[in-house]
């Protein structure tokens, strides 16, 4: 728990030091105004010169109390249209899989820009909407247009 | 690669490696390369480092010593005790040589690290390094670690050696510690190693000190600058050795004093600073209370007050912010004693930071300091709320003075999110533009953590500031203020108690202010005071005076490029939340629509904001007659689009550009391009279905209806007022898809719109009967684009239909069923459309789950059979989402229970034939076919199955030993005892486990995820 609290912390530190432009990540506040360190607000912004590029999608990030031993879950919200990410809004990627290539060292950075890659260069293997990974296989013009149209709801301001 | 044979002679040799220092082509570098570090590893490396140190060439001795390191690495393990001390020897007096020998100072360092090479492999030979280093410099030739018993004391040593020696110890106490520090300190390899350093640590402590006060001598080089960086890194080593021993900090605290000194150095300020700061922000408990206290009287001195002002004013491009984040990484270190202590030193500290949130130059580009000390003064809020929380009696004490600084920093905090002028702006690059985007967003942050302490005078604070800079039209400054009001809303919208604060604001000429389209208003201030009023729209449920002139600002900047798409999510949300009192408006809003659609900006995504706007005030009229009047007033709108687009489409020559009903079609971005006219036909009937979509949404009920799932006694809701407009959307839209037959996006838009009306529980236009909605799917053929949608669609409807009143549903489920089955069969595989195949099975799920007996009573027979085999089979695929919806299907069907025996006994016989081909299916799953993220998944029915099942067990165990199972890995035994667990376990949790450790035996034990 204190392991928790103290990494998440530094990674506060260090994103206010440095962060990939356009993104933004930071605490969310409870009622108090007090900071919740293990529940965070994030904005992930669509990669230049692709498809995505001019939306800012939001997405919670939640720390499990065995972070940084285990990962935290990623939720868009509102669920985003995409090949890996659940009708709920989860993402499904490995850097988040406790059983595939989490590490305790992955940074809430990578993780972010592991999320944005993951936009324009969906996943196959592991779909986790039938609509989005159905268009994407088979109507990728039509998959395109409701890409723009995403953008187009999650302008960035 | 040829290779080049290996030189027979040294001449050779030497020639080699002056040919390698040359310039080359990569190829012949990489042979030079190949053929030289096998001479290298050769037994004769040895020897050959011995002869080339003689040379008189820096690059040969270079190579010599480069190659004493390979050999150190490779073979140390070869040399006796003795051996390896003669080898030191021979390296510490070549070190010596190349003192005196006019040797590149490239050639000594890398001799050094020669030595810390050796040190490395035998710590236990050279214990004391660096004093007996030292010992050899001092006298000027290389002795046997022994004979240090009669050395002077390390003090003394030090102070002999000339400023030369001295820079070339300190070389070596860098390498030293960097080199260690490389090694990974936890492995029983390198213990000793460490150790080793640590016992070192005192003499590196006279070293320093030398170093940082060097002798007087005639050179001119100076070394206070290599002794930093040795200081540096033996901090750094010893921050990461756990539990810090006393052995190591000690004397490396000693030297704290000495580099203070530093700092009045200008060639040495910057590395000290960093240094500082470094150790400040990542390691503050090095510093002693004394440290702490020199610190603080070096700010409050005439040089600091210097240096300060430099930060303020001076240009941060050219001369860096060392001092200013050196102060605030004091203040990190600090932040508890500077707020809670109240002595004048710190406040006096404080007001400095503050001061640096007021620097020189606009942000970010010019001003370097704002964002770092914005960072410091969130964290010191943070920690005031904290204190503030947990001890209050103590809070009184320093809380009057921490909050006249919390004015100052909002204060300088205003002024710096102040937009540039928009000649200066446009100077800027996009890096710079988004650096500036960020601070403000930092700022409203921290706006929001001091709401907190300070609440509603926070507020009246920046509504004050707005008002006075209206008055003097300082339009940044409103700009500001309204920004800095903006971003409090999450913290104040909803309470009515900070009102008085925000209607200083409303009842001022904002709104006046704001529609002056032409004129000095900067657009910049139009967007933000936008973003305001949408911020805020609960206040404008409390305050309905205010609505009219929001919304009317709002409907004037829907055509602007700019704030077109801002304005009408504002619109939208502001009518959606105040529809009630907005009632009355919902005509004059259709003709405002009506208005708009007739500029050319107007933007799909933004009308469709608009009608939602408008629908959701029509969905609050409450009369019905009246509301429904005005629903159709806006539905004959859509209406004619839908008519020009089925007759454009029919007949293309009735196309007219200039005319905005046409011009609907074309994307108003690229007016230039004009598409084919069958696309533009197209074009508007998307726009007016999603309008429609749009309309259905906003007319969804927004209060919350207790549903009871298992009552019927909810009379039927009577809908005979809305069958006319009902059977007329529906007949639009089966003409609309009969148009575009081959387009997707028409379907997508269409079940949107039905599905809108599926949550519905009061009756509506969107609320269609059931039986309209099942006609619409039955008669959509497997043609139809997007299948899969429609699938999805129907098993939302499944939903709705179990919500409502029970009568008819299995008629409606025994229509759609032989529907879907269709679907299913004329699908050649089922991974031709997992969207189909994924929702076609869910749907039959959900229906069994209720109505077993629609599913048993399908007709013809062979349409269940064929479902059956078609969900086994896709449980034995590869794609995951079918498989999971049959994974779920499966685990359903086999704890299927009927009360009505002749069902039930349908059942039974139907998992008599059925049970034996789960099984097999799961089994050759958990033997390998399956991926390990589809386990668990897998594992639900075969829990069920041991649960459920008594001939479960003779099932698996025949699929286990069928000749099909998967895997080759595992023996018999460990099929029958896997059997025996998870039948023993009796479908617990603990199934999972055993299922997955299975799982991996079979496939091998050198499976693993590739990471």
């Amino acid at each position: 728990m204190a392991l928790c609290a103290n990494r998440l912390q530094e990674e506060r530190k260090q994103w206010r030091k440095d962060h990939p432009f356009g993104f933004y990540a930071r605490p969310q506040k409870n009622a108090q105004g007090v900071l919740d360190l293990k529940v965070w607000e994030c904005g992930i912004p669509g990669k230049e010169k692709t498809l995505w590029e001019g939306g800012l999608f939001k997405m919670t990030v939640t720390f499990p109390d065995e972070y940084p031993t285990k990962p935290p879950k990623c939720k868009f919200v509102p669920p985003l249209f995409h090949p890996n990410v659940y009708p709920s809004g989860t993402v499904c990627l490995s850097i988040l899989n406790e059983e595939e290539a989490w590490k305790p060292a992955i940074t809430i950075k990578q993780i972010l820009l592991g999320v944005q890659d993951l936009l324009n260069d969906p996943n196959p293997e592991s779909p986790a909407q039938a609509e989005a990974y159905n268009l994407f296989k088979k109507d990728r013009s039509e998959y395109d247009r409701r890409i723009k149209r995403t953008v187009r709801e999650n302008a960035a301001p | 690669m040829e290779h080049l044979p290996l030189p027979s002679s040294l001449a050779e040799v030497e020639s080699l490696i002056r040919a390698l220092y040359q310039p080359n082509a990569p190829a012949t570098i990489a042979q030079i390369q190949e053929v030289l570090q096998r001479l290298q590893k050769s037994p004769q490396g040895w020897q050959l480092a011995q002869s080339l140190i003689v040379s008189r060439d820096d690059n040969i001795k270079f190579y010599a010593a480069l190659t004493v390191i390979v050999k150190l690495n490779r073979d140390s393990a070869s040399l006796t005790d003795d051996e390896a001390k003669e080898l030191l020897q021979n390296i510490v007096s070549w070190v010596l040589q190349s003192l005196v020998d006019g040797s590149s100072a490239f050639v000594t360092k890398k001799l050094c690290s020669a030595l810390i090479t050796f040190f490395i492999h035998f710590p236990h030979l050279w214990p004391l390094c660096l004093r007996h280093f030292l010992y050899c410099l001092d006298i000027g030739r290389s002795t046997p670690v022994e004979s240090l018993d009669d050395a002077l004391q390390t003090n003394l040593i030090v102070g002999n050696l000339d400023r030369r020696k001295l820079t070339v110890a300190i070389w070596f106490a860098t390498t030293l510690v960097e080199e260690v520090g490389k090694t990974d300190m936890n492995s029983p390899k390198y213990v000793q190693v460490h150790e080793g350093l640590i016992k070192n640590a005192p003499d590196v402590s006279c070293l320093l000190a030398r170093g940082f006060s060097p002798p007087q001598d005639s050179t001119g080089t100076k070394t206070q600058g290599d002794t930093l960086s040795c200081f540096q890194a033996w901090i750094l080593y010893a921050q990461r050795v756990p539990s810090s021993s006393d052995l190591l900090v000690r004397p490396l605290r000693e030297l704290v004093d000495y580099s203070i000194n530093c700092f009045a150095d200008e060639e040495l300020f910057q590395a000290t600073a960093e240094l500082f700061s470094d150790v400040l922000t990542n390691y503050s408990s090095f510093f002693t209370e004394a440290h702490y206290n020199s610190l603080s009287s070096l700010f409050d001195s005439d040089w600091a007050a210097q240096h300060y002002e430099q930060t303020i004013h001076g240009s941060h491009q050219e001369d860096g912010i060392s001092f200013g984040l050196l102060m605030l990484a004091y203040g990190d270190a600090k932040v508890h004693e500077l707020m809670a202590r109240i002595d004048d030193r710190s406040s006096r500290f404080l007001q400095r930071l503050s001061g640096l949130l007021a620097a020189d130059g606009y942000l970010v580009g010019e001003d370097h300091v704002f964002v770092p000390a914005l960072e410091f003064w969130s964290t010191f809020v943070e920690t005031m709320i904290d204190s503030t929380y947990s001890d209050e009696e103590q809070t009184q004490n320093w809380r009057p003075l921490a909050d006249q600084h919390l004015k100052t920093v909002i204060m300088n905090c205003w002024r710096k999110v102040q937009w540039p002028p928009a000649e200066v702006f446009a100077e800027w690059d996009s890096a710079e533009r988004a650096g500036f985007g960020d601070a403000r967003k930092d700022v409203a942050d921290m706006l929001q953590s001091v709401f907190t302490l300070n609440g509603v005078s926070l507020l009246s604070f920046f509504a004050d500031l707005f008002l006075q800079s209206v008055a003097v039209q300082s339009w940044a400054e409103v700009e500001a203020s309204v920004f800095c009001l903006g971003s409090l809303s999450d913290c104040v919208s909803d309470n009515a108690e900070f009102d008085f604060e925000l209607s200083k604001v409303f009842a001022s000429p904002f709104f006046e202010l704001l529609g002056e389209t032409h004129g000095p208003i900067p657009l910049r201030l139009r967007q933000t005071g936008l973003k305001f009023i949408e911020r805020y729209c609960e206040y404008f449920e409390r305050h309905g005076e205010y609505l009219p002139h929001a919304l009317n600002l709002l409907f004037a900047a829907v055509n602007d490029p700019v704030l077109g798409g801002p304005s009408a999510r504002a619109i939208s949300t502001l009518c959606s939340s105040c529809r009630s009192i907005l009632t009355g408006e919902a005509g004059a809003f259709i003709r405002q629509y009506q208005t708009i659609r007739s500029g050319q900006a107007l933007d799909s995504w933004a009308e469709e904001k608009i009608i939602l706007a408008i629908a959701s005030i029509i969905q609050a009229i409450t009369d019905d007659s009246r509301r429904l009047e005005v629903f159709e007033e806006l539905y004959a709108i859509l209406r004619k689009d839908f008519e020009r687009s089925v007759q454009l489409k029919a007949q293309p020559g009735i196309l007219n550009l200039t005319d905005p009903d046409f011009l609907r079609g074309v994307e108003p971005s690229k007016p230039q391009v004009v598409p084919a006219v069958e696309e533009i036909a197209l074009q508007i009937a998307l726009r007016a279905l999603r309008c429609l979509s749009s309309m259905a949404k906003g007319m969804q009920d927004v209060k919350e209806n207790i549903v009871d799932l298992d009552s019927d006694s909810r009379p039927v809701p009577t809908n005979s007022s809305f069958t006319d407009i009902q059977s007329d959307i529906t007949r639009l839209l089966a003409e609309v898809q009969r148009t575009f037959s081959y387009s997707g996006e028409v379907v997508e838009v269409i079940c949107n719109i039905y599905r809108a009306g599926f949550s519905e529980t009061d009756p509506g236009p969107f609320v269609f009967p059931a039986d309209v909605v099942t006609d619409f799917f039955v008669q959509q053929p497997f043609e139809t684009p997007r299948l899969g949608t429609l699938l999805s669609t129907a098993c939302s409807f499944i939903g709705s239909l179990y919500r409502g009143p029970k009568t008819f549903v299995p008629n409606h489920l025994a229509r759609l069923l032989p529907w879907v089955i269709s679907l299913l069969q004329a699908l050649q595989v089922p991974e031709s459309d997992t969207e189909v195949t994924q929702n076609g099975i869910i749907f039959v799920d959900r229906l069994m789950s209720r109505y077993p007996e629609v599913l048993f009573q399908l007709q013809p027979q062979n349409m269940l059979e064929f479902f059956f085999l078609f969900s086994l089979k896709v449980l034995d695929g590869k794609e995951p989402l079918p498989k999971n919806a049959a994974a779920d299907f499966w685990s359903g069907f086999i704890t299927l229970k009927s009360e009505d025996p002749g069902l039930q006994e349908t059942i039974s016989n139907a998992m008599g034939h059925l049970g034996p081909l789960v099984a097999q299916s799961l089994v050759q799953n958990i033997g390998g076919n399956a991926a390990r993220s589809e386990l668990d998944k897998l594992s639900d029915p075969l829990k069920k199955l041991v649960t459920n099942q008594v001939r479960a067990q003779s099932w698996l165990e025949q699929a286990l030993f069928h000749e099909s199972f998967p895997s080759k890995q595992v023996t018999p035994q460990e099929k029958t005892l896997f059997l025996r667990k998870i039948v023993g376990l009796r479908g617990s949790r603990a199934t999972n486990q055993v299922v997955r450790e299975f799982w991996l035996a079979c496939r091998g034990s050198n499976f693993t995820y590739v990471s």
